[in-house]
C-alpha cells in the first residue's frame, strides 16, 4: 500500500512540473448535457461516469479543467472542442495539474 | 417531428421529416453556411496551384485575425485564449480550418436534406449514414439560433408562457425542436 502511495505522489509532482498547460471548458446555456458528455467521451476517451462528472462540474461550477499537458496538446484539444461547438480555452496551469 | 427508426448497429438509422420541417432546416443550414463563408479562404491551403500557394504564403504573413464581429461567428469560432494577442495569433492558424470543418458538416447535412425536396417527396425518411456529422451540424445550428434569440438558462420557461403573437416564439420552437432531434440522435449513437 505504501508503495502505491509513493508512486501516486510522484505522479502528481511530475504532473505539476511537466504539464504546465490546461484546457478549460466553460458552461453555456445551449449545449445539451447529454451532448457535452458524449463529446467528452469521444474526444478524451473518458468513461461515461467520468464524462458525466466533468459535464456536471462545468454545469454547476461554470467551468472545468478537462485536460492538462503541453501547450501544443492543449491547443489541439481546444481546437477539437471548438469543432464540436463547446466553449473551450487554454491557459497556463497555476494550480498544479487537474 | 423528427421520428427516428432503426439502430446504428444495423446501419439503417432514418429520420422522418415533413416538407415544412425540411424547408426550415435547409434554410437554417444555408444561412449559416453563408455566414461562415464570409472569410473562407481555406481552399488556398490545399491546392497545388502556384497562385493558391502564393495566397497561402500571403496569408501567413498577414496580421493575426481578430475575433469575428458577428456574435454568431464569435460563438462558433471562439477565442482559445483569454489574452487577446494570444487568441488572435492562434486564430490566424486555426480559424480557416475550423470554418472549413463546420462548413463540411453543414454541407453534408444540406445534401441529405435537399434530396427529398428536389424529388418532391411529401414526407421523407431520410437515411442518416453519418450520425456524427448530423449531430455536429445540428449543434452549430442550435448555437447560432441561440445567439440570435439570446437564449438563457430560463428561456424554456419563458417560451412556455409566451403568447403565440410573440414573433420570437416560432423561432424558439425551431430551436427546441432541434434540441429534441439532437437528443434522439444521441440515444442512437
Amino acid at each position: 500500500m505504501s508503495t502505491e502511495t509513493e508512486e501516486l505522489s510522484e505522479l502528481d509532482l511530475s504532473k505539476f512540473f511537466d504539464r504546465p498547460w490546461v484546457c478549460i471548458v466553460w458552461d453555456d446555456p445551449v449545449n445539451l448535457q447529454s451532448y457535452v458528455t458524449y463529446v467528452f467521451i469521444k474526444l478524451f476517451g473518458f468513461s461515461k461516469e467520468k464524462a458525466h462528472e466533468l459535464m456536471m462540474k462545468v454545469h454547476t461550477e461554470g467551468k472545468a479543467v478537462v485536460a492538462a499537458g503541453s501547450r501544443e496538446a492543449m491547443e489541439n484539444d481546444v481546437q477539437r472542442l471548438h469543432e464540436h461547438g463547446l466553449w473551450a480555452t487554454l491557459q497556463r496551469d497555476d494550480h498544479g495539474g487537474v | 417531428m423528427g421520428e427516428f427508426k432503426g439502430t446504428p448497429a444495423t446501419g439503417d438509422l432514418t429520420v422522418a421529416l415533413s416538407n415544412d420541417e425540411l424547408h426550415i432546416l435547409i434554410n437554417l443550414v444555408e444561412q449559416l453556411l453563408e455566414l461562415l463563408g464570409e472569410r473562407n479562404f481555406t481552399h488556398h491551403y490545399q491546392s497545388d496551384d502556384p497562385f493558391a500557394q502564393l495566397m497561402a504564403a500571403q496569408l501567413m504573413s498577414m496580421e493575426p485575425l481578430s475575433a469575428p464581429e458577428d456574435p454568431v461567428l464569435n460563438r462558433l469560432l471562439p477565442n482559445a485564449y483569454a489574452d487577446p494577442d494570444a487568441a488572435d495569433e492562434f486564430r490566424k492558424f486555426t480559424e480557416p480550418r475550423l470554418r472549413q470543418i463546420k462548413q463540411q458538416h453543414l454541407m453534408y447535412l444540406r445534401e441529405q436534406l435537399v434530396f427529398p425536396v428536389d424529388h418532391e417527396l411529401p414526407k421523407a425518411d431520410i437515411s442518416i449514414s453519418d450520425a456524427q456529422q448530423w449531430l455536429l451540424a445540428l449543434n452549430d445550428l442550435r448555437l447560432a439560433l441561440a445567439v440570435r434569440l439570446e437564449v438563457e438558462p430560463d428561456t424554456f420557461e419563458e417560451y412556455e408562457l409566451m403568447p403565440d403573437s410573440e414573433p420570437k416564439k416560432s423561432l424558439l420552437a425551431v430551436y427546441f425542436w432541434l434540441g429534441g432531434i439532437q437528443e434522439k440522435l444521441l440515444d442512437h449513437l
